[in-house]
């Protein structure tokens, strides 16, 4: 047989590529954020203290009415958010994107500053507004009234005001899905609907509203994810109301003594859930949403409201006061009163927190430079990290390019404080003890923030023409070198916003970080929680103005960038 | 299982030697010669340049305190980490599990905390000058591994906007009035030592149906103890059901509308012992920091500033405030909290669900 | 030499063979064309040349060296080849000049001779004014006359060229067809050129490799792709023939229709099945149903005209013969038959072609 075999030609020398081991190493770095600590929260969740195989931490998770209580909380919880959204952000997402509304770009710009806005931030300043007996409108309402001593009108300690303050955070998943479809409907199924004789009503009820469904579904999708896995809004409001959820039951577990099994096994069910809303979610959405809305053919045409068209803007501005406009001012009451409840006046103002926050409170500064150089090393990493596996998964580099997209995406679904308790499991132990460093806050972040980050280059990777890189390659520069000298620069604006977009949700996390940090390694988030618990109001008002005017830098800079979202580079 | 390495394990052995309290003389004592605040001391700290201080006292004070050293002390930083006692206690727990050695000196107000750390061996034997001269025996460790910095009472008090000196409660059996329901808040033992210890001593004094029975009360929990007495100043609640009293004294002192009630059945008593830790960071800063708390000045802006108890003889109370010996307080009783701290948490939760 | 040798080279998407079995030897300084309909492969082979797809069976030669085989693959940039894309594929955020210098400047040659490259090669396709422009600033030639001297400047030893005329409107297409060749023969490397228009590659190729279905049907000098297709599919797509079926009456005559047709060719076996090949302009049509035109009545076909189109410069017939078969003919524009008219269709011998396959 062999003998059949032409002798064969002069074989290639042995040629070293450099990309294969960088690449590999990637896929091994993604495994090893992902994997790791999941593998360990399984581990814990099977196993006794005594490190012996068990089920009876489920058995308990099934049985304990304080387990189940917080299981059927969450659930309440995170339906009623999730309903709220949809009501208020689908109908302001068709205002903005397919009416005359006035001040369409202003609305827009309010509802990026409330999807910046931390949500633990949010619920301390509704705190500020509507505990029951010293929230400011509370205050207002008995003095405008007249009412009794301890009559009030909004109660956020319970479990219709957790609900209330999740929604005002979650509600702009839902605006920006519907507002994007909306966008990219094109004017053409319209006018197809009226010149068969759909009156503009009948258009957009029959044509409009139908495209806009899935949207409107994957939106209801992720506010219910967002408000399952929350933490620190629930930790504020439904402690001091008496009842639990699951993300702070969990956490609870880690009181002393600390029952890792237990929260490894509570943490489970949030993970499972979280899965199958994913797998719901693409299901609604491949099987029609992005089919009809790919298209890009005319300008959308505009409803005209008419005379409701103010009526429209004050209900949008009603519906801004929530997220937006109430809190800051709360906050900016808190930051320049004496007492937190108390409005403020010329003769009251004060910048006793302020000179407290950055002249007494000697862990200011760690926390703000720890929170700097993890949102710069996270942003940076995370958006190296995406740049390089989105580039692997849209070029199809390697045969298992598939399970890599995966892998990348695969961290939607673990809830941060699952993350947290997964990571706490892995890295307290050796080989790898990593607790105590930023490295394990800095892996939570960039874990935390890939998905999205992958997401966003993978879709930039498809409109950049493949040609573009292989034109580079036959002239003779490698893998990594055209990656390097044609694809990111003509990804430039994608990179630059991913970088921003990871630096801001570094910026307010805090599910992750409350399991993670150390006294060395505290974020202003964790700060900002550790005062609340002491209920150093005035002290959180100021540190949490700071970070949000710290957001909104990074969010304008985005906006400022040149031609960001608007021109777009051509390729042929 | 390294997160649960430091478990208050061998509570059978060690329930017999720490049956009486804390500060029971065990056969031979072992304490080091006292030390002072020498010139070589400082020079030292200074060269460590900074020290961590975990405590459970109310930040503003702890802050103050720090700053009181740095002023005293020139290029020696405080970095004061203030969270609730139980909290600390779980994240050095966390912490030397992963063989993290960050803190330098500690506070909290659960006292049975040292009793832990010590047997742990975690402590290092310290006994700085003003203990040894001035300090009764009942408030320093034999072993000289800790001693009482400061001491507290888990009080009632009320908002004088919200209710009429007449009609507030005088004991803590008045709570459970029907008419101050959906008018109380108190802290939680999960996070608040103070808390933690008084809960102890008051389900042993009034039994665990007392809490029962202020559960039905629709209380609002909050976390530390310092939180109760500012919820009642900004009139969140017009009650509250325990929390630090020196807070609640603080605010009266600055004008704010509250009043501190000392219950009829006696107030909790929380002592709050100051331990230097053996794998300290900074171990030179640290026994300075730890000879400046017990020193005279230290125990009397402390004193001054907030309000809480020094065992100090030569602390003087400021005009106005009642001395410790002159109220009715329930006994401490640091050992019986570290043997049930973990059902009065469970129990706590239970009655309380959160 | 950079002769280019394909040995049995296959390439498989997880069962479908894109690539079948194909050999072929392009000698140095040749320009091939590989010609073919969309999806017959041609542009996978052509990847496999570059090396941006790795083979799964078979092997590449360039010169003595093997450079892709399923064990290995040398990557692209090690290859000395250049390529031309139907995108151009000109980076946006770089100038006409940046493009076509980038890559002297990865062969890190000095500056002042990368300028002077540059500039020589600009010059000779005509863009030295334009030097300094975006490619979003040009228009679809200048693209194209960039992409070929960003190509050329590197002096390859091979060049490929995908489709790239297709996105050129009819007349720029003509010119630039010429332009390629005439660069070619001032250079002379060993050009792979991918099309599926004929006539491109018929002005343009040495040899013309036509592909069908993974495979190389037929691959030989333009002239003789044309004149003797072997295969149906080539003579369908080379010169748009009709195809007619009958039945071997001896080694040179046809039955088609009831009518014995001599044809040109391989001998054939009396009794077996025979498809002939003849282009549309080679038939010709009579109107008169008594007197077909004049000559020998040998290899002529009754017919019914379906369809009579004028077109300008001819006239497009469509008749049906006795078998239902639909024939194509062109002829001039002024021979005008009534449509439904009974017809004769003269088939010349040495223009219909027996086909092999």
């Amino acid at each position: 047989m062999a003998l059949a075999i032409p002798a064969p030609a002069p074989r290639l020398p042995f040629r070293f590529d450099p990309s294969w081991p960088i690449l590999i190493g990637f896929s091994a770095a993604l495994c090893m954020l992902i994997l790791l600590p999941l593998s360990w929260l399984v581990y814990y969740s099977l196993h006794d203290r005594a490190g012996a195989f068990t089920l009876a931490n489920f058995a308990q998770l099934v049985t304990d009415p304080s387990f189940l209580d917080p299981l059927l909380t969450t659930v309440i919880l995170a339906t009623s958010s999730a309903v709220i959204c949809c009501l208020v952000a689908a109908p302001m997402g068709w205002l903005v994107a397919r009416t005359d509304m006035p001040l369409r770009r202003t609305v827009r710009a309010l509802v990026t500053a409330s999807f910046v806005t931390p949500p633990f931030l949010g619920a301390i300043a509704w705190e500020l507004l509507a505990a029951p007996n010293s929230g400011l409108l509370n205050q207002a309402f008995r003095a405008v009234t007249g009412a009794e001593q301890d009559e009030y009108l909004f109660n956020i300690y319970s479990l219709p005001g957790l609900i209330f303050v999740i929604a005002c955070y979650t509600f702009p998943y839902v605006f920006v899905l519907v507002a994007n479809a909306l966008d990219r409907i094109p004017a053409d199924l319209e006018d197809a609907s009226s010149i068969l004789g759909g009156s503009a009503w009948t258009t957009a009820r029959r044509v409009t509203v139908p495209l806009a469904m899935p949207a409107v579904l994957a939106g209801a999708l992720i506010a219910f994810m967002q408000a399952m896995t929350l933490f620190g809004s629930p930790a504020i409001l439904a402690l001091p109301a008496g009842f639990h959820t699951m993300t702070t039951k969990i956490w609870s577990l880690f009181q002393y003594p600390p029952k890792a099994e237990l929260a490894a096994a509570a943490s489970l069910p949030l993970l499972v859930l979280t899965i199958l809303l994913l797998r719901a979610e693409n299901f609604v959405l491949g099987r029609r949403g992005y089919s009809v809305v790919g298209g890009r053919q005319g300008n959308p045409r505009l409803v005209a409201l008419g005379r409701w068209k103010w009526a429209a803007l004050a209900a949008v501005f009603m519906v801004l006061l929530n997220p937006v406009f109430l809190p800051y001012g709360a906050l900016l009451n808190a930051a320049f009163s004496p007492v937190a409840s108390q409005f403020v006046t010329l003769g009251t103002l004060t910048l006793h927190n302020v000179e407290f926050v950055f002249f007494e409170l000697s862990a200011t500064r760690l926390a703000f430079e720890n929170t700097l150089i993890l949102c710069t090393s996270a942003a940076t990493i995370g958006t190296v990290m995406a740049v390089v596996i989105s580039y692997m998964t849209a070029r199809k580099v390697i045969a298992w390019h598939k399970a890599l997209g995966f892998l990348a995406t695969a961290p939607v679904a673990v809830p941060g404080i699952v993350l947290g308790v997964g990571l706490f499991l892995s890295y307290t132990r050796p080989p790898f003890v990593l607790y105590g460093t930023l490295w394990i806050l800095l892996i939570a972040f960039v874990t935390i923030a890939l998905p999205a980050a992958y997401q966003q280059l993978y879709s930039a990777f498809r409109v950049v023409n493949p040609d573009l890189e292989e034109a580079s390659r036959i002239l003779g520069a490698s893998r990594l070198g055209t990656l390097a000298r044609i694809t990111a620069p003509l990804l430039r604006t994608s990179v630059i916003a991913t970088w921003c977009f990871i630096f801001v949700g570094v910026i307010r996390e805090l599910s992750a970080a409350i399991m993670l940090f150390t006294s060395q390694t505290k974020v202003i988030s964790v700060l900002i929680f550790d005062l609340n618990e002491s209920g150093d109001l005035g002290a959180i008002a100021v540190l949490g103005l700071i970070m949000l005017i710290v957001t909104f830098a990074v969010v304008v800079l985005i906006n400022r960038i040149p031609g960001f979202g608007g021109v777009r580079l051509r390729n042929s | 299982m390294a997160a649960a390495e430091f478990s208050r394990r061998g509570v059978l052995g060690a329930a017999g030697a720490a049956a009486m309290t804390v500060f029971a003389s065990p056969l031979r004592a072992a304490a080091p010669e006292p030390a002072a605040i020498t010139p070589d001391l400082i020079a030292a700290a200074r060269k460590e340049g900074k020290v961590v201080y975990y405590t459970s006292i109310d930040l503003p004070v702890s802050e103050r305190m720090a700053k009181a050293f740095e002023a005293r002390f020139p290029g020696i930083a405080v970095r004061v980490e203030r969270t609730g006692a139980e909290r600390i206690f779980q994240r050095i727990g966390q912490e030397y599990a992963s063989r993290i050695h960050a803190a330098d000196v500690v506070n909290s107000s659960d006292a049975s905390h040292f009793i832990v750390w010590k047997r742990d061996g975690l402590l290092a034997p310290f006994v700085p000058e003003d203990v040894a001269k001035h300090y009764a025996p009942e408030h320093k460790d034999p072993d000289g591994q800790f001693a009482s910095f400061r001491a507290a009472l888990s009080v009632i008090g009320y908002n004088t906007n919200l209710v009429r000196p007449a009609d507030a409660p005088k004991s803590f059996a008045d709570l459970l009035d029907p008419k101050w329901a959906g008018k109380i808040v108190k802290a939680h033992p999960g996070f608040s030592g103070t808390i933690m210890t008084a809960t102890y001593e008051m389900s042993r004094d009034l039994g665990w149906d007392y809490f029962e029975k202020l559960a039905r009360q629709r209380v609002m929990q909050v976390q530390a103890a310092a939180d109760p007495p500012k919820k009642v100043a900004l009139g969140e609640r017009a009650i509250m059901a325990d929390g630090n009293d020196y807070v609640l004294i603080l605010v009266k002192e600055s004008g704010g509308p509250v009043e501190v009630v000392y219950p009829a059945e006696g107030a909790p008593l929380v002592v709050g012992p100051n331990a230097v830790f053996k794998a300290a960071p900074n171990p030179n800063a640290a026994r300075l920091f730890q000879c400046f708390c017990f020193t005279a000045e230290c125990q009397q802006l402390v004193s001054d500033i907030s309000g809480m108890h020094s065992f100090h003889p030569d602390v003087k109370e400021k005009p106005g405030r009642r001395p410790l010996r002159d109220i009715k307080v329930m006994k401490e009783d640091a050992a019986a909290v570290e043997k049930n701290a973990e059902e009065i948490k469970a129990r706590y939760t239970k009655i309380f669900r959160v | 030499m950079a002769s280019v040798e394909l040995r049995n080279l296959t390439k498989r998407y997880d069962a479908v063979a894109v690539v079948d079995d194909i050999s072929l030897r392009i000698d140095h300084g040749l320009l091939v064309c590989l010609l073919g309909p969309s999806g017959c492969g041609k542009t996978t082979t052509l990847r496999l040349i570059a090396g941006f797809v790795e083979p799964s069976a078979g092997e590449i030669a360039v010169g003595d060296r093997v450079v892709s085989s399923p064990v290995r693959t040398l990557p692209p940039e090690a290859r000395k080849m250049s390529m031309i894309f139907q995108s151009y594929a000109l980076w946006p955020h770089m100038t006409v000049a940046e493009n076509v210098a980038y890559g002297l400047t990865l062969r890190k040659l000095p500056r002042a001779e990368i300028a002077a490259k540059v500039a020589g090669i600009l010059a000779t396709t005509r863009l030295a004014n334009l030097a300094s422009r975006h490619p979003g600033e040009l228009s679809g030639g200048q693209q194209q006359r960039v992409a070929l001297a960003r190509a050329l400047v590197v002096e390859p030893e091979t060049l490929l060229l995908d489709e790239p005329l297709s996105n050129l409107d009819a007349n720029l297409r003509e010119e630039m067809r010429f332009e390629v060749r005439r660069l070619h023969d001032q250079y002379r490397y060993t050009t792979v050129y991918v099309t599926h228009d004929q006539s491109e590659a018929m002005t343009t190729a040495d040899l013309i490799a036509v592909m069908n279905g993974g495979r190389i049907e037929q691959f030989g000098p333009p002239e003789e792709i044309y004149a003797r297709p072997r295969s149906e599919f080539v003579a369908r797509f080379i010169g748009a023939a009709n195809i007619l079926k009958g039945r071997a009456l001896d080694g040179g005559h046809v039955s088609i229709a009831g009518a014995a047709v001599a044809c040109n060719g391989a001998a054939l076996t009396p009794g077996a099945d025979v498809a002939i090949s003849i282009r549309q302009h080679e038939i010709g049509i009579g109107a008169d149903a008594a007197d077909p035109s004049p000559g020998p009545r040998e290899n002529v076909i009754p017919a019914v005209v379906a369809r009579n189109v004028f077109l300008g410069n001819s006239r497009d017939y469509i008749a049906e013969i006795g078998d239902g078969t639909a024939l194509r003919i062109v002829t001039a524009p002024e021979h005008d038959i009534a449509q439904g008219s009974r017809v004769w269709l003269r088939l010349p011998p040495q223009r219909c072609r027996v086909l092999e396959r």
